[in-house]
């Protein structure tokens, strides 16, 4: 990158399965509003406005930041709409980046958000195509083959999944802002129904409405506001093709490349020993141990080890997802800018109850498609 | 204004625009534009550092429409990648801004999909306000109209000075081989046509068409071996207004005029009137003349789209990128124009307006 960047104000909304008390703009500006008061500005200070979502068919309006211009402040901004399925989030706040760190643009908004309650994410994420088999039923259903292969290629037992839900439930506990809170036990997992084999009904995401903004901005605007910045020292975003002979899902090539990037560009050596925390995009608790490998934090089949070693509990070695993450709040386009924000109010060292102690190096991943986008960001607290 | 790199568009190629590719799904067709692009600048795939597609999920009629698409761009291995849903003239503009931020020297931008398998102006109704403008059943050609006939009372402009226009697009889509509709039509022809939603005609209005888009843009170092005249890019700005068609004065474009004015002085051009060519993304001969008055450009001027613009052919997400695609065609091709403004529009009513400034010089030392 040409100059350093930085994240200078983080927002969020209240999550629920049906924020019914706001419309799509109404939701949008809660976290916006919610970013520009952490960073200290106002919309006039913002150059230049990035948004993301994923399809627009989960609230059945087509390019809906045209019709959100206003309620993001944009009116006679440029207007960055980014959509790279779950990993939309994320990538849309590296295009964020991006825009500061071509020297075009001081201060960057960018928003990403869903309402689902305003469609059926099952029917809009199930499509019925020519000439393909409608094997699909929504997420679940591609995803759940490839935890079964996980499970068989590493032996990883049929207690991980439960256990990785039931600690995201215990992190959500600490987030006032997570959509389900409620603490289960591992035993109340494992007598939940199986929807997708072998992914069982607590072991799945939510579906949620919410939007997460943030601030970005050079090292000069940074150093001008009221909080201390969370330094974006590497963010990248990779894609692989879905028909190609020797693609493994389980761990996927996209991921590998992406995290190797990030950490060549940010200086880091071994992910384990020097990121304190990382917030990943787990939306089936079988994700947890498959991307501690794909992100390097261990050998390939130790993954479910670390689970069962409780080393990814909130106070242990590598907190995951202190926030409780996708499984306890899904509005999916918002879901990996949550990842993001989340990597840099750690850093920022203002998580409040869900605070990781001593964090100088957060790591914030999201992915999408089938296993096929990945984007992520490494944020310190210098740069 | 600051140093920028200097960046060029090396390649570009286009599939004809048609009404509609029966024996082709959207990816089918994009293939071959982007191994055209690539052997026009004489490079395989790796030499490409980056990629950025603009499509729209509503096109396609399913969610993840694009995924499909990295297949044919060769993202085996995985490589650098972003997806727009927007015209893939905007996937240029955020492609030129990562460039300028040094992390990649090379960039493939491709838009598609296939408008013919929908009805557009029912899907492009989506796009509106949910709550207030979509539920009343406005669509693209109604909104237009509306803009039309507030021109209209506003200026004076008559329905044969529209016809005029549109005869003028249509003489000049004779003379592009990609184009949809590529036989002239006069004025008087077109005052004939029935009307669509008054005061616009049938023929005052673009075709369903469909068609498949590849550019290629390098930075300085690499763009010179990859074309023999580069189009350097020496400005370009993009701006978006208010969509609440009553917050804003549909008469004139706002952000036309910010985004040109903030292209033109990047690009050290004192005005519009100064460029050789200027191809405008213009939907119906009203939206034409609005942006010649942000532009201050003459109504009916030789440089105006000699491609026949959007009205001989409207591919819909890849209607702007054709655009840049055209002034890069003036400024590498034969008629080596010196410079060149490309405009994109995306949204009802010319919500959304971006401009590119190219030129046959680097623009910085």
């Amino acid at each position: 990158m040409k100059r350093p960047v930085a994240v200078v104000g983080v927002g969020q909304t209240h999550h629920a399965s049906r924020r019914s008390d706001v419309s799509i703009p109404g939701l949008v500006r809660e976290a916006v509003d919610r970013a520009l008061l952490d960073a200290g500005l106002e919309h006039a200070d913002i150059d230049a406005v990035v948004m993301g979502k994923a399809p627009d068919q989960l609230e059945g309006v087509m390019q809906p930041e045209q019709f959100l211009a206003g309620a993001v402040g944009a009116h006679l901004k440029p207007l960055v709409r980014v959509h790279t399925a779950g990993s939309v989030g994320a990538s849309t706040a590296l295009t964020a980046v991006t825009h500061v760190a071509s020297g075009l643009f001081e201060r960057v908004l960018t928003v990403a958000w869903e309402k689902q309650s305003e469609g059926n994410a099952m029917w809009a994420l199930s499509p019925n195509l020519p000439f393909t088999p409608p094997l699909v039923a929504g997420a679940g259903g591609f995803f759940a083959p490839f935890c079964r292969a996980y499970m068989a290629r590493t032996g990883c037992p049929p207690h991980i999944g439960p256990v990785v839900a039931a600690n995201a439930r215990a992190n959500a506990g600490r987030n006032e802002y997570a959509h389900l809170r409620e603490p289960i036990t591992v035993e109340d997992v494992m007598q939940s129904p199986v929807l997708w084999d072998p992914i069982r009904y607590l072991e799945t995401c939510p579906s949620s409405d919410g939007a997460c903004a943030l601030v970005v901005a050079s090292a000069e605007a940074a150093r001008k506001g009221p909080r201390k910045p969370a330094w974006v020292k590497a963010g990248y975003s990779y894609a692989e093709a879905m028909w190609v002979p020797g693609r493994d899902q389980v761990n996927p090539q996209a991921g590998r490349r992406c995290a190797q990037a990030v950490y060549e560009r940010a200086g880091i050596r071994d992910p384990w020993k020097e990121i304190q925390v990382v917030e990943m995009y787990v939306p089936f608790a079988w994700f947890e141990p498959m991307w501690l490998e794909n992100l390097g934090f261990c050998d390939l089949g130790e993954g479910w080890k670390v689970v069962d070693r409780g080393e990814q509990k909130f106070g242990a070695h590598l907190p995951v997802n202190p926030s409780g993450g996708v499984l306890c709040t899904n509005p999916i386009g918002a879901s990996g800018m949550l990842r993001l924000g989340e990597a840099a109010l750690q850093v920022m060292g203002r998580a409040g109850a869900r605070q990781v102690p001593g964090v100088r190096n957060a790591l914030g991943h999201a992915y999408g498609g089938g296993a096929q986008y990945f984007a992520m960001w490494l944020v310190s607290d210098e740069p | 204004m600051a140093r920028l790199r200097n960046v060029a568009v090396v390649g570009f190629a286009q599939a004809p625009i048609v009404a509609r590719d029966e024996h082709r799904i959207a990816t089918e067709m994009l293939y071959p534009e982007i191994r055209r692009a690539l052997a026009a600048c004489g490079v395989e795939r790796d030499a490409i550092d980056y990629q950025v597609a603009g499509s729209a999920d509503y096109l396609d009629g399913r969610p993840f429409g694009f995924v499909t698409a990295l297949d044919v761009m060769g993202a085996w291995p995985p490589r650098q990648d972003l997806h727009l849903e927007m015209d893939a003239a905007f996937a240029a503009y955020y492609a030129w801004v990562r460039m300028q931020a040094g992390d990649c020297d090379t960039a493939l931008v491709c838009g598609y999909g296939k408008t013919s398998e929908g009805e557009p102006r029912r899907v492009l109704n989506l796009q509106l306000d949910p709550y207030y403008h979509a539920a009343i059943g406005l669509e693209p050609v109604a909104t237009a109209a509306l803009q039309a006939s507030a021109y209209m009372a506003r200026t004076g402009v008559t329905d044969r000075d529209l016809a005029a226009v549109a005869a003028r697009n249509r003489g000049a889509g004779a003379r592009n081989p990609d184009a949809q509709l590529r036989a002239p039509a006069t004025a008087e022809e077109l005052l004939r046509t029935p009307w669509a939603v008054e005061p616009l005609r049938e023929g005052y209005l673009p075709p369903v068409g469909e068609s498949a888009v590849c550019l290629v843009l390098a930075a300085e170092g690499k763009a010179e071996a990859m074309c023999d005249q580069p189009a350097w890019i020496h400005g370009a700005d993009q701006r978006i207004e208010l969509q609440t068609l009553g917050a804003r004065d549909l008469t004139r474009s706002a952000g036309a005029t910010l985004a040109a004015e903030k292209a033109l002085a990047m690009a050290g051009v004192g005005r519009a009137g100064d460029i050789d060519v200027v191809e405008l993304c213009a939907t119906t001969p009203a939206e034409e003349l609005i942006l010649c008055d942000a532009l201050g450009l003459e109504a009916h001027a030789s440089s105006l789209s000699p491609s026949g613009g959007p009205l001989c052919g409207h591919p819909i997400m890849m209607t702007g990128l054709i655009r840049l695609g055209e002034a890069f065609r003036q400024v590498s091709g034969r008629a080596r124009a010196r410079r060149a403004l490309a405009h994109a529009a995306q949204g009802h009513c010319l919500q959304h307006n971006l401009f590119f400034v190219l030129g046959a010089e680097r623009r910085w030392a």
